[in-house]
């Protein structure tokens, strides 16, 4: 119990500062400089007041010139960035969830890609009508496939999985014409709006980028995570770990960093093919050791306990460890500085995807069709480079810690179902955490998201707003690479309960869970949209009623703004750390931080000071419990 | 609001007692005796909390101001159970306040105060789990019929009960034989009497756990690992049964109502139930398991009447 003890940033920075060392060595280029180089940043930008989306431009606005060639004001030039930027994000999620849909289509008995949770499989068949009844797995997987596939361009109609929202949400959303359509649609429809000539309204562009986020999060990204789940088996509760330390000087160390599982899950099924780890003590290794980066290391530590090395900013460390024998990316958030950076290293930068090439990398192009053979080659391309390493270079930090993680939707119930008592409770359902926060054991829930931006103090407020939020009784459902911070520093290993008010302290041991559940990567925010909906029909509250609030206090990617937007959209208040480039426009900054409240229920605040953004949290879940009356 | 209404229970009870400690140094002086008869550990539960040894009315009002102390009004869970806490200890010493004197303020069938050598005596089926469970029934039931086939149903399970408030009456009216010799312990009917049973449990932390006095930690750890006790409160439960309630959920034991007004429930703490339920409920919820093979003959059988006397007639 004593020796249970937080790995704080500073740890974090003097880890970094030992490998940046090496790097200087080697003479590697790193964000950290970078960021040097590019501020201060350009103001116009950052406030979302240049526009360049035709060639009388660039314009940008300011006192003198009110307004661009076109005589767009700048309410008109924020809207439309704000909706491009919303846009970028959503069209990213979505082509990810396709890929899935075509994985789940390449399914076949024996196959590279079978399905591991047929019930899974059949409960969406069954939401979605079609019969399953005498129908072989396959045929079905390859029928649901399909009809997801649709869901991106179908003509009519709007999205299947809205119908999983309380009905009260689904009337706001046909209220306020913010109803998801067909994905692709709304994605196209954001660039046409945007268009030279097209919406200037700040009101009209919001509203579609609402809807535009809504067609990620109850689309592209539920999609995503769902068919996952029946491809590669649904998150059940998992210990692994978390930080550099996990990388094994001894071993062939590849690191597996992007999206999408579909890659990540076959490269660890060919690293512990016996072939693969016989070749790899053939060239001296003791074995292989796959660790994850960003969201795909979410998606195998949540299904296989992969540890995850680290999260956003973290991706250059794994190279600058000169241990890394490969780093294998497919899609999103990659920084093409891993290209320069592992020439600087005996490291192979492989890409993967024909969405992501980046100039100096190994491309070795992985399809669904042709998975087993590249994934067995990427892994043979990483054991033979092992002799490659420069051991006067290698540099692991020793530090880790133990991390539970697992807790997609279905296990958070069966975990909430072991508190019932089973002459008077149901099971199945999330009563068990609605009454606790009804009795006030717990304040509420802060579903906490995004990424790392280098204009805060990376992890730190990641880590400091959950240390806050926990020992005030509040639990946090977390992903992407806010999870992560989590995970190193400690937060998902059950003894952190410790760092618990009582009332939460009390949940922890009861349903035997950390204070901080991993739900996994940035697709996954889904999975709360789900249990959102799911705690709003059992208590019988709206969603915006319910003491829980989004937080991303570090975002940083397209792809959080879309999130943003649909977790808005359901009706969750949502706490940023980062300001959207949307302050030029006093029309659309109040629309965002307080107009959208009353189409959605729910709106943005935007704080930099973090202690301040958590007392916000606090105040607003507290809010919520006395218009409750809890 | 659960967290308020424990407040206002809290509030309620503490202001009685410092009324009540008023009210008795002005008649007595600050300097009179105050205590329970046979037992080494003054007042008990004040004694195991804090570590001070209570012996005079001045004592007694020194220790009030300590109880304010835990009496925190932040929302929070713990503040919650602290105030529970702060509503068993203002209990004791109203209980205390009536033995002044060498007062007798129990007669039969109510035992009020037990004393050191019951809780010896009982403490050692206890750890062996010859006695797998306390149960503290409190309040009236629906029926008295209701009341007593609970109180059998436990007693059939080796259980020991312990009474307090309207079930005593119900016992009486339908001639359920109850005393410390069938294992169904009649304590008193107001609800403070409740502290009575709280108190042998805490002695067996003294006694058994060898806990320190005034190391509450360690206390409430035996108590919730080592003392399975569980609560059964009948409807209606007012914001002064509720503080008490609290405590018993910080001594870690869970409490079951048939309450459904202006409660919530709280998983694996305060639990809603249908009074037929209770028995099997508590159980389960206090992870109480008990293996009985049913000897199917006309008449209850279980230790729990190994000390009954057969009078004549």
């Amino acid at each position: 119990m004593s020796e249970f003890k937080l790995t704080t940033v500073e740890e974090f920075e003097a880890a970094t500062a030992r490998l940046l060392e090496t790097g200087a060595k080697v003479g590697a280029d790193s964000w950290q400089l970078r960021v040097k180089n590019q501020t201060p940043h350009c103001k116009f930008g950052e406030e979302g007041v240049c526009c360049r989306i035709c060639s009388m431009g660039p314009c940008r606005i300011t006192k003198k010139a009110p307004r661009g060639i076109c005589g767009c004001d700048v309410h008109g030039i924020v809207g439309r960035n704000f909706l491009r930027f919303t846009a970028g994000g959503s069209a990213t999620h979505s082509d990810h969830g396709r890929e899935i849909c075509h994985t789940l289509y390449e399914t076949r008995e024996g196959g590279n890609y079978t399905v591991k949770d047929p019930a899974k499989l059949k409960r969406i068949a069954q939401e979605w009508g079609i019969e399953t009844e005498g129908k072989d797995i396959y045929d079905l997987a390859h029928e649901v496939a399909e009809t997801g596939l649709l869901e991106y361009g179908k003509p009519f109609g709007t999205q299947k999985f809205i119908k999983r929202a309380p009905e009260h949400t689904q009337e706001i959303w046909k209220r306020e014409e913010i109803e998801p359509r067909a994905i692709d649609r709304e994605v196209s429809q954001a660039l046409h709006m945007t268009h030279m000539g097209c919406s200037s309204k700040p009101e009209a562009l919001v509203r579609q980028a609402l809807r535009c986020g809504l067609s990620d999060g109850w689309g592209g990204s539920m999609m995503g995570t769902e068919f996952s789940d029946v491809l590669f088996g649904t998150p059940k509760e998992m210990e692994t770990e978390a930080n550099l330390g996990v990388m094994e000087e001894e071993n062939v160390n590849i690191v597996v960093h992007g999206h999408d599982p579909s890659l990540s899950e076959m490269i660890c099924e060919y690293a512990e093919d016996p072939e693969m780890i016989a070749l790899a003590k053939s060239v001296g290794a003791k074995g292989i050791t796959i660790s994850g980066v960003c969201c795909t290391s979410n998606e195998v530590a949540m299904r296989r306990g992969i540890p995850m090395a680290g999260n956003f900013l973290q991706q250059e460390n794994v190279v600058l460890t000169g241990a890394c024998e490969a780093i294998v990316v497919d899609v999103q958030c990659i920084f093409p500085a891993l290209g320069p950076l592992s020439k600087c290293f005996h490291t192979k930068f492989i890409t993967t995807s024909p969405v992501a090439q980046m100039p100096e990398s190994d491309f070795i192009r992985f399809s669904s069709e042709s998975a087993g053979e590249n994934a067995k080659l990427i892994v043979k391309t990483a054991i033979e480079n092992f002799k490659n390493r420069n051991p006067e270079l290698v540099h692991i930090p020793d530090m880790k810690q133990k991390a539970f993680v697992g807790y997609s939707f279905e296990e958070i119930i069966h975990k909430l179902d072991g508190v019932t008592n089973s002459f008077v409770d149901k099971t199945g359902t999330t009563m068990p955490l609605v009454d606790c926060v009804k009795s006030g054991v717990l304040r509420g829930a802060v579903a906490m998201v995004g990424c790392n931006n280098p204009k805060i103090r990376p992890d730190a407020a990641h880590i400091e707003l959950m240390k806050k939020l926990i020992a005030n009784d509040v639990i946090l459902i977390v992903s992407g690479c806010s999870a992560q911070a989590a995970a190193k520093a400690g937060l998902m290993d059950k003894r952190a309960k410790e760092l618990c008010g009582a009332g939460l302290k009390r949940v922890c041991e009861l349903a035997d869970i950390p204070p901080v559940l991993h739900m996994g990567s940035c697709v996954d925010i889904s999975r709360m949209m789900i249990l959102a909906s799911e705690i709003a029909k059992d208590s019988g509250w709206n969603i915006s009623q319910v003491p829980v609030v989004g937080c991303a206090p570090e975002w940083m990617s397209e792809k959080a703004v879309s999130i943003g937007n649909y977790v808005v959209s359901t009706g969750i208040d949502t706490y940023l750390g980062v300001e959207p480039y949307a302050t030029g426009s006093s029309e659309v900054d109040a629309l965002l931080k307080g107009g959208l409240r009353d189409w959605v229920e729910a709106a943005y605040t935007v704080e930099s000071d973090i202690d301040k953004l958590g007392d916000l949290m606090i105040e607003r879940i507290e809010e919520k419990r006395a218009a409750l009356g809890i | 609001m659960l967290i308020n209404r424990i407040f206002n229970g809290n509030d309620a009870v503490y202001g009685l007692t410092v009324g009540a400690i008023d009210d008795a140094i002005a008649k007595n002086g600050a300097d009179k005796a105050v205590g329970f008869p046979n037992t080494a550990y003054c007042l008990p539960c004040y004694y195991a909390v804090t570590g001070v040894k209570v012996k005079t009315l001045g004592d007694l009002k020194e220790a009030v101001g300590v109880v304010k102390t835990l009496m925190t009004r932040e929302h929070a869970l713990d503040d919650a159970l602290m105030s529970g806490v702060a509503t068993a200890l203002c209990a004791e010493f109203i209980e205390a306040l009536k033995y002044v004197d060498g007062a007798v303020p129990y007669e039969e069938p109510c035992y009020g105060h037990l004393a050191d050598a019951v809780i010896r005596e009982l403490g050692v089926p206890l750890v062996t789990g010859d006695i797998p469970g306390v149960a503290v029934v409190l309040g009236s039931a629906p029926t008295a019929k209701e009341g007593v086939d609970l109180i059998k149903s436990y007693q059939a399970q080796g259980i020991l009960v312990t009474l307090v408030g309207g079930i005593i009456d119900q016992c009486e009216e339908l001639g359920y034989k109850t005393g410390a010799n069938v294992r169904v312990i009649p304590l008193g009917k107001d609800v403070t009497s409740v502290i009575h049973v709280v108190s042998v449990a805490i002695r067996a932390a003294l006694i058994f756990g060898n806990v320190t006095p005034g190391d509450a930690g360690a206390l409430l750890a035996y108590t919730a690992e080592r003392v399975p006790a569980f609560v059964n409160a009948f409807a209606p439960i007012d914001d002064v049964i509720l503080a008490a309630g609290a405590g018993a959920i910080k001594l870690g034991f869970p409490v079951i109502s048939n309450e459904t007004e202006g409660i919530a429930e709280v998983p694996g703490a305060l639990i809603p139930a249908k009074v037929e339920d209770f028995n099997k409920t508590s159980l389960e919820a206090r992870n109480i398991k008990i293996k009985i093979t049913n000897i199917d003959i006309p008449v209850a059988f279980a230790s729990a009447f190994e000390g009954e006397i057969i009078r004549r007639g």
